[in-house]
């Protein structure tokens, strides 16, 4: 089962590693992804866009190396948790978003689409972290 | 063990401030940091009539707003049929015209999308975005 989860990191860490790598090719392109969804000025959403894709890169590497495993796996998640509210609250207000999550590459998936792969993401990133802090707290116990 | 998570996180979070702050100060002159689009990409109504027939309105809305009014002599381009639609537009643009983009409204971001595209991929010099859209235009207009 291990081998299982440890397989769950390497995923999970590939995929945000791939997807920072991308919009840091192209922050302008990423400013007006998250300019898109009318929520933040523009001069925040640039800020972010510069950002964000860096702290998705750290986390992934902390989760691909287990060094600062479980803070990468919980920015991750609360990454994901915002990213799907603010997709679905989008939707809501009519937004034609494209989600920039995976740059220009994502822009032409559909809605159900985007909703589909980040909810599996969150899924597995909120299982690993079960995993995580419940052994842990197993092994504090035996301690 | 609540307290490693936070600290290990912040300590994430500290760590991808260093290359963000080098990433801002190597794109520094690429980005727009105040305005979605730079002040030279930007063009007013009364700038861009003033342009007459060295100008070529391309409409970004969808179609079914295109068919219902549209800038006289504008060219339909969105995203959503740019295959079939650059074609149509292209044997209409010419060295030296410039480009005038415009969607619904200031905060609509087809033109600005349309308008990275025909620079891009189309390889245009001077494409515009027109400030207020079409609601400006409007406005001006009638």
């Amino acid at each position: 089962m291990k081998f299982f989860w440890r397989i769950l990191d390497l995923i999970v860490a590939g995929v945000f590693i791939y997807a920072g790598v991308l919009k840091i090719l192209d922050p302008v392109q990423f400013a007006n992804d998250i300019d898109n969804y009318k929520t933040l000025p523009w001069f925040v959403s640039v800020r972010l866009a510069l950002y964000l894709p860096w702290l998705e890169i750290f986390c992934g590497l902390a989760v691909l190396f287990r060094f600062l495993y479980r803070g990468g796996l919980s920015i991750l998640t609360a990454l994901i948790a915002v990213f799907i509210t603010a997709t679905v609250a989008a939707k809501m207000r009519g937004l034609d978003i494209s989600c920039g999550c995976f740059g220009h590459a994502s822009k032409n998936w559909s809605f159900p689409q985007h909703l589909a792969i980040d909810l599996s993401i969150f899924v597995a990133l909120v299982a690993l972290l079960s995993i995580e802090l419940m052994g842990r707290a197993r092994h504090d116990q035996k301690t | 063990m609540k307290l490693r998570v936070v600290r290990e996180g912040l300590l994430l979070i500290a760590l991808a401030c260093l290359p963000a702050v080098g990433e801002g100060i190597y794109f520094r002159d690429k980005i727009s940091w105040q305005s979605p689009i730079p002040a030279s990409e930007l063009a007013t109504v009364d700038q861009a009539r003033a342009w007459g027939d060295g100008a070529i309105w391309v409409d970004a809305r969808p179609e079914e707003e295109f068919a219902r009014d549209h800038v006289p002599g504008a060219f339909s381009l969105n995203e959503d049929h740019w295959n079939e639609l650059l074609p149509q537009f292209l044997p209409n643009w010419s060295p030296g015209k410039k480009v005038v983009v415009y969607c619904s409204a200031e905060s609509c971001n087809a033109a600005r999308e349309v308008a990275k595209r025909l620079r891009d991929d189309a390889q245009l010099n001077d494409v515009f975005v027109l400030q207020g859209g079409w609601e400006e235009w409007v406005k001006r207009n009638r």
